[in-house]
């Protein structure tokens, strides 16, 4: 079977770097321990190998489809929500007292990366379940809590969040679905939502949408919504099912990720869709935003896992695929001599390398925010606020970095295998497909850069920022320690307060007033810190390793730790100096996207 | 039913294989490590069902360093009831059924369970010698076992067909593939381990009667000849004279 991921890696991420068992220290984590953590990521590289793998392809070319109003998927995905509420792993991360395993974030975006990089179509179904399950446990009442989340626990049931309307995307203040009050407490729903992954399918008794929507005469804008809980089917008193009014109308298909169904829904056609208030009254996208913050990181997640499982199928065939010869000295080529493997060749190692240096430290970035997102919540009182505004701070850059620079990795992939890439032989084009959604989900690109410039880089005052830059200092001074990494610690010190004055450089935009200039090229900022923030990661990982090398104190080979050094400095090589024009095009003078300023420009 | 069932910890089936100190020991560096794929997937899985149908329990019992309690625990997480690990590293197959014999005496097993072999060294001899050093019957190479109530029935394959075996507990057996499906222990089953009895035995005074003189690889790099499809004699020639295949 073809590899899709680097446990080795995985281990190296979990326990060298996060110091994963360390968790095991807080109250929230005691009944676990490092065994406990290596045992459940191998078992699921077990499943994952065994059930997951082989029917990538298979749920490519039979795809989720619309047929006489029901959404046909593949029998896997009752398979595998089945195996994951008696396996325990929809809740896995929910308090004891839900029914839930308490098991850390870190550890479940490890275990998340292996399901997602063996077969991306699958954890979707229970990845948005436990998301709407996660949502009702923070902020519905008790006895809605009783009433969904039991089934949705045990993948007898599913969840969605319901957001996009056909008018409304990613300005989700302009939604118009309505919530008209009942006398008995309820909401009767009216309105449509599309782009609803996992909104129907046959192997769930129910699917429970987590919907956002407007009270009749709440306020416009993004402060008159509120959050719905809104079943596919009503439970009566008895525990029997109704019908909902909840209408499939249709589907999409896709490009790519064409196993994962993303439905259109219309509620209340006939009048008869009842909805039950989650939260306050009009606080409803602040809520939402819980379970979107951990979907962009599943996202994120998602698309490192594409970039891996396309890395070791390119790798793969690098090391087997014999054309070509070597330049020898004087630029000549010996076409007497066999054909070597296209991994000698300098351009095809220069594509692996990236893909490496990329999914890599894409596993690690997302790992880490998952790991500030346990000390957000369970570490010493004294440190919460500090993980939790990192976390704040990476997340937008966890989720985009990944889906477009992933996107780019898959296409280096895709090159190593010539005009076999393109071929259906392979599944590098499947990739391809797949991982091009990532940079839409769950906010665009263009929003995530937003986010980041508009909102995180500035919140409390550049605290974010702050915490940010003390974990680079931090990262470069244990670098600085070993004289072969020194060079490279200055590059990303350097790096560091390229972006500080760049940061600088734009809010005298946003304190002069012009907000559309201080924002207008924010994905272009996005690309420069995302780059710095990798960067900060190989520099952590190398001297980890350099720290293993130099004191004999190796969990991994010896070439493991080495391969880590090397890749760090392709980074640094090829990578990071690119921040060199983001930096150009961030101070330029010129203003050429904002339109009064711009009238010629397509007219 | 008292079913003990012996585990033993093999490199990860794609583990880089070098030897060190002249090449007399298995190089560990950066090697991950497993239970050994025939104890886990046949033995211990079956000894589970078999209790599962007919009640009693499973000890899983290991010799080794501390290190193993990772590999043990993993069958803690798949069901056992309780592990014991005999301190002590196993040097040989003699070293290790001594071991284990000695434990296993003053319990009384009903059945003791071992894989048909271990995935690294490959000897598939700590079974008969404990079952020898226990005075008790064994079956090798079982790939299936029924149980109605104190008599056993157990396949082999064996060269042409199939040879079942009818006997009375107490018994040793080892395990082939057929005897169960591979178990993949689930979130509640890793969490459980945890509180799962591991204890940790005394090692009898024991000596090994061999020792490993070397080892050596397979050589990496045996060119790929490449022979004319007419030209069947050349490669009669080489099979005969370079491969020694015929």
């Amino acid at each position: 079977m073809a590899a899709y991921t680097d446990m080795e890696h995985i281990r190296f991420v979990l326990h060298e770097m996060l110091q994963a068992s360390t968790l095991c220290e807080f109250e929230r984590y005691k009944d676990y321990d490092k065994e406990a953590f290596d045992i459940l990521i191998d078992s699921t590289k077990d499943y994952a190998d065994k059930f997951m793998y082989p029917l990538l392809k298979e749920m490519d070319e039979q795809p989720a489809h619309y047929k006489d109003g029901k959404i046909i998927v593949h029998p896997a995905v009752g398979k595998f929500m089945k195996y994951c509420g008696e396996n325990g792993s929809i809740g896995s991360t929910f308090d004891y007292e839900h029914g839930g395993m308490q098991l850390p974030h870190t550890v479940y975006s490890a275990v998340s990366h292996i399901v997602q990089a063996a077969n991306n179509a699958l954890p979707g179904y229970t990845g948005l379940t436990q998301g709407a399950a996660d949502l009702l446990v923070t902020y519905a009442s008790p006895e809605l809590i009783e009433k969904y989340v039991p089934k949705m626990m045990k993948g007898e049931w599913g969840g969605t969040m319901c957001l996009t309307e056909p008018q409304a995307g990613s300005s989700l203040s302009d939604i118009t679905t309505t919530a008209y009050p009942q006398e008995d407490g309820s909401y009767k729903i009216k309105g449509q939502k599309i782009f609803i992954s996992g909104g129907d399918h046959e192997y769930a008794d129910n699917i429970v949408h987590l919907l956002i929507g407007r009270i009749e005469g709440a306020p416009a804008g993004t402060k008159g919504i509120s959050l719905f809980v809104v079943p596919k089917k009503r439970i009566n008193e008895d525990g029997s099912l109704e019908s909902n009014d909840v209408i499939t109308a249709g589907d999409f298909q896709k490009m790519g990720q064409r196993g994962y169904c993303t439905t259109h829904l219309v509620f209340g056609e006939n009048d008869d869709c009842r909805a039950w208030l989650v939260g306050a009254e009009n606080r409803g996208l602040k809520n939402m935003f819980q379970m979107m913050n951990g979907a962009r990181i599943d996202v994120g997640l998602t698309a490192a896992s594409v970039a891996s499982a396309a890395y070791h199928a390119s790798l793969q065939y690098a090391k087997e695929r014999p054309q070509g010869r070597r330049i020898q000295a004087g630029g000549v080529k010996n076409t007497n001599q066999e054909q070597t493997t296209i991994i000698n060749h300098p351009d095809v190692r220069r594509m692996l390398h990236l893909q490496e240096a990329v999914t890599e430290a894409c596993i690690s970035l997302l790992l880490t925010a998952s790991n500030y997102q346990d000390r957000a919540h369970f570490g010493p009182e004294e440190e919460r606020q500090k993980y939790h505004e990192l976390l704040e701070l990476i997340t937008p850059i966890a989720k985009t970095y990944p889906s477009e620079m992933g996107r780019v990795s898959v296409s280096n992939g895709l090159q190593v295998l010539g005009g076999y890439g393109f071929c259906q032989d392979f599944p590098l084009e499947q990739y391809y497909r797949d991982i091009r959604i990532m940079a839409l989900y769950e906010g665009t690109t263009g929003i995530q850069s937003l986010d980041l410039l508009g909102r995180k880089v500035i919140m409390n005052n550049g605290s974010a920022m702050k915490h940010l830059t003390k974990e680079f200092i931090s990262t470069i001074k244990e670098a600085t320690s070993f004289d072969d990494l020194k060079p490279y610690a200055e590059q990303l010190k350097s790096a560091s307060k390229e972006l500080a004055s760049t940061t600088q450089h734009l809010l005298t935009f946003a304190m002069q007033g012009d907000h559309e200039r201080y924002i207008a090229d924010a994905t272009v900022y996005m690309e420069m810190m995302s780059n710095i923030v990798i960067a900060w990661q190989w520099l952590k990982m190398a001297t980890i390793a350099k720290t293993a090398l130099v004191s004999g104190n190796t969990i991994q080979s010896t070439s493991f730790y080495e391969r880590k050094v090397h890749t760090m400095k392709f980074y640094f090589k090829y990578e990071l100096p690119k921040i060199a024009a983001c930096k150009h095009t961030l101070h330029s003078e010129d203003n050429l996207t904002i339109p009064e300023a711009n009238q010629v420009a397509f007219s | 039913m008292k079913i003990l069932v012996c585990v033993s910890k093999t490199p990860e089936t794609t583990a880089n294989i070098n030897f060190t100190n002249n090449n007399t020991e298995f190089d560990t560096n950066g090697v991950s490590f497993i239970m050994n794929p025939y104890d886990e997937w046949y033995a211990l899985v079956r000894a589970l069902e078999l209790t599962e149908a007919n009640g009693g329990s499973v000890t899983i019992v290991n010799v080794g360093p501390s290190i193993n309690d990772a590999v043990i625990k993993k069958g803690l997480a798949i069901g056992a009831k309780d592990a014991v690990r005999i301190d002590a590293e196993p040097t040989s197959a003699l070293f290790v059924a001594k071991q284990i014999a000695a434990y296993a005496k003053s319990e009384a097993y009903d059945i003791i369970f071992t894989g048909k072999e271990s995935i690294d060294y490959n000897g598939s001899l700590v079974g008969g010698m404990i079952a020898e050093l226990l005075d008790l019957p064994y079956i090798s190479y079982a790939s299936s076992m029924e149980l109605a109530g104190s008599t056993a029935t157990l396949q082999r394959e064996i060269e042409g067909g199939t040879e079942v075996v009818q006997l009375d507990t107490p018994f040793v057996v080892s395990a082939a593939k057929g005897m169960a499906e591979q178990r993949i222990p689930n979130m509640r089953g890793i969490m459980m381990a945890k509180k799962k009895p591991l204890n940790v035995a005394t090692a009898e005074a024991a000596q090994s009667n061999e020792k490993v003189v070397e080892f050596k690889e397979v050589p990496k790099d045996r060119a790929i000849k490449m022979i004319n499809p007419e030209d069947m004699a050349e490669l009669v020639r080489l099979l005969h004279e370079e491969a020694k295949a015929i």
